[in-house]
């Protein structure tokens, strides 16, 4: 344990070093976040009501500044495994004292924790200013924190299982873009499920994409204890599921390999 | 005109061979061509469920918005897909690869656009083509002033990558700036214009011409006004001679990166 934590404290670093991109990153988030203030106050402007599906201006722009949050954080741990794997080099990763997928975990989790913090910083900045309010409670932030952690768990899992499908397949991008884009949409990314239609919202509540991106942004502007405990228990759930699907798809991989002397 | 022949020789040849090394990969061919069409068509969900809500937004319906895609994704995907290295004119720079295509007698800044080619973007072409169809009855009699308006489109989005890239000449590696500006334009242009405050609608049809991306060239397909037409024609054959005096200009401060490569 100690040394995954020891790779979380160096992707931590080596994250910080560059500074350039953390900027643009910040800038990205403003940009977001003006379009999504915008957007929404047209909505809410032509609708004529207050609320829409239960959630005022307010809420729905912090609702989305959460969402931004977790997914500008996201992993892109994908990139590297299927580089090594491509190249051959995760061969080499078979000798060292890790699991290479635990390892490939911490390394995402390390790089996504210093773009969290700024993330959620620009954006409640941005918004702060933009609605002249926060629309959550200190409650609602502890849960915001606690189920936001673990989607970003999840996430990484996630992204480490797209990463070792270059073992079946040649291109993992197109995996990963449909990955993104079901966040986006059936995640609750763009749109609180609320303002789904029912069946849709049926469907998508036993999908893992929701703990990932609505999950955590709900229990920010709308706390509820008996939602955020059960939507931990979900999260724990697919957790457990995706870490014994990354465990099999690595044991089959491990038998792909095959290693020549040199 | 012998010059012109020359250059439209080039880039024909360009894509043919970039066109037949895909095809060496045909199974990533398909599969990113596929995957960016579903990516693409997954993104009009947001729009899809907000206007079952809202009958309109300032004027424009799930119709309008679906022509707005339509519209930017072909011109996106053709960009890509014709002048895909427009996107990494910084990058070029900052390495100081543009050495390669100095040497040659070709048009440097067109030899250097037209080099590479995006393969995914063949999905967003298609995506353009069958969602601007799928937006309205009777979509392909208005098919060939798509086509047009995409290509401009496709001209705006190389001619502000190219700008946006040669800032490299002046401030060093510009990759990541002319990136964020160049995910700024397509970011923006698939809004309708006039959801934004009046301020930042004027950045919009300027700085960050997303307007000339999006909304103009989608307004004109579903009400066409010649004179909006002459203004699109007008800016994008104004943003690209600024494109062009802007790269050149930059050139003559480019200096070797000194860099014995070998490009195949």
């Amino acid at each position: 344990m100690i040394r995954y934590a020891a790779v979380v404290t160096v992707a931590i670093r080596q994250q910080l070093a560059y500074r350039a991109e953390i900027v643009m990153r910040a800038v990205s988030m403003v940009l977001f976040m003006g379009v999504f203030m915008a957007l929404w106050s047209s909505a809410y402007g032509v609708s004529g009501q207050a609320e829409l599906a239960g959630y005022s201006l307010a809420e729905i722009v912090w609702y989305l500044a959460m969402t931004e949050t977790i997914t500008l954080s996201s992993s892109r741990v994908f990139v590297e495994i299927s580089e090594a794997v491509k190249a051959g080099d995760v061969a080499y990763t078979l000798t060292r004292p890790l699991s290479y997928p635990l390892y490939q975990v911490a390394y995402s989790l390390g790089g996504s924790l210093p773009r969290f913090a700024l993330n959620l910083l620009t954006a409640s900045l941005v918004v702060g200013l933009g609605m002249g309010r926060i629309a959550g409670s200190a409650a609602g932030l502890a849960a915001f924190l606690v189920t936001a952690a673990l989607a970003l768990v999840l996430d990484a899992l996630v992204a480490v299982l797209i990463g070792l499908a270059a073992f079946w397949i040649e291109e993992v991008m197109p995996a990963y873009w449909i990955y993104q884009k079901l966040l986006f949409t059936v995640g609750g990314l763009f749109l609180p499920l609320e303002m789904f239609p029912g069946w849709l919202r049926g469907v998508v509540r036993w999908l893992p994409f929701q703990f990932i991106s609505y999950v955590p942004a709900r229990a920010f502007v709308a706390f509820e204890p008996a939602f955020v405990l059960q939507s931990i228990a979900g999260q724990v759930a697919y957790i457990t599921l995706f870490a014994a699907v990354v465990a099999l798809v690595w044991h089959r991989a491990q038998r792909r390999m095959v290693l020549h002397g040199g | 005109m012998g010059d012109s022949i020359k250059t439209a020789r080039l880039v024909a040849g360009y894509f043919r061979h970039n066109l037949m090394s895909a095809m060496a990969y045909r199974g990533a061919f398909i599969l990113q061509v596929v995957g960016m069409l579903l990516n693409d068509l997954m993104l009009l969900f947001f729009w899809w469920i907000l206007f079952q809500r809202l009958p309109t937004l300032q004027g424009w319906d799930l119709g309008g918005v679906m022509t707005i895609y339509g519209v930017v994704a072909f011109g996106f995907g053709l960009a890509h897909v014709a002048c895909g290295n427009a996107f990494r004119v910084a990058q070029v720079i900052a390495s100081g690869d543009l050495d390669y295509y100095l040497t040659l007698p070709a048009d440097p800044l067109v030899h250097l656009i037209v080099s590479r080619m995006s393969l995914p973007a063949w999905g967003d072409i298609l995506f353009g083509l069958v969602v601007f169809i799928l937006a309205g009855p009777e979509r392909w009699l208005s098919l060939p002033l798509f086509v047009l308006l995409g290509l401009l489109t496709a001209l705006v989005m190389t001619a502000f990558a190219v700008i946006v890239g040669s800032l490299s000449f002046w401030i060093g590696n510009a990759d990541a700036i002319a990136l964020q500006a160049v995910n700024a334009l397509t970011t923006f242009s698939l809004y309708p214009v006039d959801i934004f405050p009046p301020a930042v609608r004027v950045l919009l049809y300027t700085v960050i011409p997303a307007a000339f991306v999006g909304s103009v060239p989608a307004a004109l397909l579903e009400d066409l006004r010649w004179q909006n037409l002459v203004l699109m024609i007008a800016f994008t054959a104004g943003i690209v001679l600024v494109a062009a005096g802007v790269f050149y200009r930059g050139l003559r401060r480019y200096e070797s990166g000194n860099r014995v490569t070998v490009r195949g």
